[in-house]
């Protein structure tokens, strides 16, 4: 016994001279050196930072990237507190972290911290909060953002669309987190089968529910179940990993990503994705954090309002590079269509319905935009529904969708 | 030329500590050698691990106040299982029998909360928690007693059903779901009115909340019931043998019954004391406590005052090992995760050095 111990001991000893001696070097390159600005970001994940796919990670890297743009440094710069759940008393807790560690701003990711958010606005008057899908906002120091995905994913459609054209097949399948239930999900949806019907008016979008934001094995099955029952020959996504695409190529189909462009997963059958770059958003809030210089009851000020609601004319989202997959004149579509959005001359959910020829061009036609139980929604000619709908109250699928 | 385990007799204290303490120093060391691996330095992770950020921070009252309130709920809940455990009753439904005690309590907090003055509410909610999850916890005895069920599996699998109840509230937008916000779209759980948490004892900033206390009263007064009381030397009894008890006239039905709803009852207790202090309800409000209970009571040997220590430690090592990660960029939450697992994990070889020595078998010695 007294041997093993003995052994132990050595062994541990070794261990922690191996720790002593290796020290030196990792500490010489924190040497502290003056930052070009002072900013301290702080962040709150849902899962962890060294995420490779997914939620979290496209957060993480817009964060960092937009430090990066702004000359900040991510390795002094900002801390995080990660794997929070939505939880109001750890939200809390994880901001007291960040305060404590002297953060001047704290980004919030997740739906489900809303409640906390407001309180630790609240709480702590000199920290700038900002949340990630939320609605709540104080006048000062508290803002929210999220961006106009129905827009890239009107893209994406155009691109499904014409594919759709090209291959004879009019239907089109689309595995939804949710539909009806949250207005991401439906305005998504309603998004992306606007820009189908615009390729092709015969199209018809079949939509499968998850029920949840991210299921890896039905998000697979539900994509087989689409292009095996309902002969679907374009898979679309609102869901958080690539099996979708991976299932259509699988199945000699195309499809349409969401989030990260999904080439890489399947380069046989990924068309465009519609995509976010959190960094847009991520640099626009650091910069107005540091404009305020100090006095963080000026951001919402700084930042032109309490909701940051930015689309394709601020580059926050975006349809990935077109792939060769898809059919002729798609980029010459998708093109003019995103001019029509950027210089503020169109949008998606108006009384105004987009026609595409299969040479490309683009030609605007008057029609009331209509849900799939007939309602009209907005009269023929009428302006696009207000932001408030789509990002709170869009409970409703448009005409020509059809929930399986 | 073999090995064999030898029960230990007896085992000193210095060697018991020193065990305990190279298994500690041993899971650091490997944490260490990881971290090097990733390129951090151990010794600063560790200084903010230990001091759980509490350095150079200019709200550490606010570091001390989060981590009593990881503490809390741990202690009470560790407390409340080494009842069961003691009586060899494997209660590994601390989860559901805390999500009961929460649902419990909140709806006292949200449908009373406003009408009642507040001790009144604070009370009521202690006392249907612990009669919620008093009875989760008491069914599975019943079941036990009467069909002879395991009640490992039976508390384990409640335990999801527990769960899922509550995401169900969570998740459904209902006109009879009064524990969501009415007012908002998508479904938020709906914060209780002021009146329904916890007072705090003020020291300068920092805030005593006194479930603190509260914690500290029960597990004096479950120590002495166990150690001074005849129902405790009956658990002690039917936990070392149910037929001995049975003998020397104990009816071991009744004791069964009685101590899992007593065990389950103080679990609920924890979770009105966790809900009254977060004003809320959320699906992650039980923090994993009813697991890692588990690992607490039993590294602590079932003693209430060292389930106290261990608490403590344990809190620190999740709390602290969270506040550490967040100033390194390469180290998330998973390794703080980890390493409490690494370090659970050679504490536990030291118990088995504790239990047992390893024995050279004699050259020619037969089995």
């Amino acid at each position: 016994m007294k041997k093993f111990l003995a052994l132990v001991m050595a062994l541990a000893m070794t261990l922690s001279l191996a720790a002593c001696g290796n020290e030196a070097p990792s500490t010489s390159g924190s040497a502290s050196q003056p930052e070009v600005a002072e900013l301290k970001v702080g962040a709150i994940y849902i899962n962890s930072k060294n995420d490779t796919a997914g939620y979290t990670f496209a957060h993480h890297s817009g964060i960092v990237g937009g430090m990066k743009d702004l000359g900040l440094n991510p390795e002094t710069q900002l801390v995080i507190v990660d794997e929070v759940p939505e939880d109001k008393q750890q939200v809390l807790a994880a901001v007291d972290t960040l305060v404590g560690q002297g953060a001047d701003i704290i980004f919030g990711i997740s739906f489900g911290y809303i409640d906390a958010m407001e309180e630790a606005a609240g709480l702590y008057p000199d920290v700038i909060f900002s949340h990630g899908t939320g609605y709540k906002s104080n006048e000062t120091n508290f803002n929210n953002y999220f961006g106009r995905a129905y827009q890239a994913r009107y893209l994406a459609g155009i691109a499904a669309g014409l594919k759709s054209l090209e291959t004879g097949n009019n239907n089109v399948g689309y595995v939804a987190a949710y539909t009806t239930a949250y207005a991401e999900t439906a305005s998504g949806i309603n998004g992306f089968a606007l820009g189908v019907q615009a390729a092709n008016p015969n199209a018809k979008v079949y939509v499968k529910n998850l029920g949840a934001w991210a299921d890896e094995v039905n998000e697979k099955a539900y994509a087989e179940e689409l292009i095996n029952t309902f002969n679907c020959g374009v898979i679309s996504q609102h869901c958080d990993s690539a099996q979708p695409q991976i299932a259509a190529q699988n199945a000699g189909v195309f499809g349409c990503g969401y989030n990260s462009d999904m080439t890489a997963d399947a380069p046989a059958a990924h068309l465009t994705a519609a995509i976010w770059n959190w960094n847009v958003y991520y640099a626009t809030a650091m910069q107005a954090a540091m404009d305020c210089a100090g006095d963080a009851s000026k951001f919402v000020e700084k930042m032109g309002g309490s909701a940051y609601y930015g689309g394709l004319k601020e580059g926050f989202v975006d349809a990935s590079p077109l792939t060769e997959n898809c059919a002729a004149n798609t980029d010459k579509a998708i093109e003019a269509v995103k001019a029509m959005i950027v210089n503020g001359e169109w949008d998606v959910f108006s009384g105004v319905k987009l026609s595409i020829a299969a040479d490309g061009t683009v030609t605007s036609a008057d029609a009331a935009l209509v849900d799939n139980a007939g309602n009209e929604i907005v009269a023929a000619g009428g302006p696009s529904v207000e932001d408030g709908v789509i990002t709170g109250t869009m409970n409703y699928l448009v005409a020509g969708v059809e929930e399986v | 030329m073999g090995f064999h385990i030898v029960k230990r007799d007896s085992c000193p204290l210095w060697k018991k500590a020193l065990l305990y303490v190279i298994a500690v120093l041993a899971a650091l060391v490997l944490g260490g050698v990881l971290l090097l691996a990733m390129g951090v330095d151990p010794l600063a992770y560790y200084s903010r691990m230990f001091t759980m950020g509490m350095v150079g921070n200019k709200i550490a009252y606010k570091a001390f106040e989060n981590y009593l309130k990881v503490f809390v709920p741990l202690a009470l809940t560790s407390v409340a299982l080494s009842l069961a455990f003691k009586m060899r009753f494997w209660n590994i439904g601390g989860e559901g029998q805390f999500i009961m005690g929460s649902i419990a309590a909140a709806t006292v907090a949200l449908k009373l909360g406003p009408v009642l003055p507040s001790a009144i509410t604070l009370i009521l909610m202690c006392l249907a928690a612990m009669l919620a999850a008093g009875i989760y916890g008491a069914f599975v005895a019943v079941l036990k007693v009467k069909f002879g069920t395991n009640e490992t599996l039976m508390t384990l699998m409640l335990n999801y059903v527990a769960l899922y109840v509550l995401m169900f509230l969570g998740d459904r937008k209902a006109d009879w779901n009064f524990f969501l916000q009415e007012q908002s779209a998508r479904p938020v759980f709906q914060s209780f009115a002021d009146l329904a948490s916890f007072p705090k004892i003020m020291f300068g900033k920092f805030g005593l909340n006194i479930c603190v206390i509260l914690t500290f009263l029960v597990g004096t007064l479950v120590f002495v019931y166990l150690k001074y009381t005849k129902h405790g030397y009956e658990i002690s009894v039917v936990g070392d043998s149910a037929g001995t008890a049975h003998y020397a006239g104990m009816k071991v039905n009744a004791i069964v019954l009685r101590t899992v709803f007593l065990s389950a009852c103080l679990i609920g207790l924890a979770a009105a004391f966790k809900v009254g202090t977060a004003g809320v309800l959320s699906t992650a409000i039980t923090d994993d406590v009813g697991w890692t209970g588990i690992i607490v009571a039993w590294l602590s040997q079932l003693n209430t005052a060292v389930i106290f220590v261990v608490s403590a430690l344990i809190s620190m090592l999740h709390y602290g090992s969270v506040a550490a990660a967040a100033t390194f960029s390469k180290v998330d939450s998973s390794f703080a995760n980890m390493l409490q697992g690494v370090i659970l994990f050679l504490v536990f070889t030291a118990e088995f050095f504790i239990r047992f020595r390893v024995v050279r078998n004699k050259k020619g010695g037969k089995q």
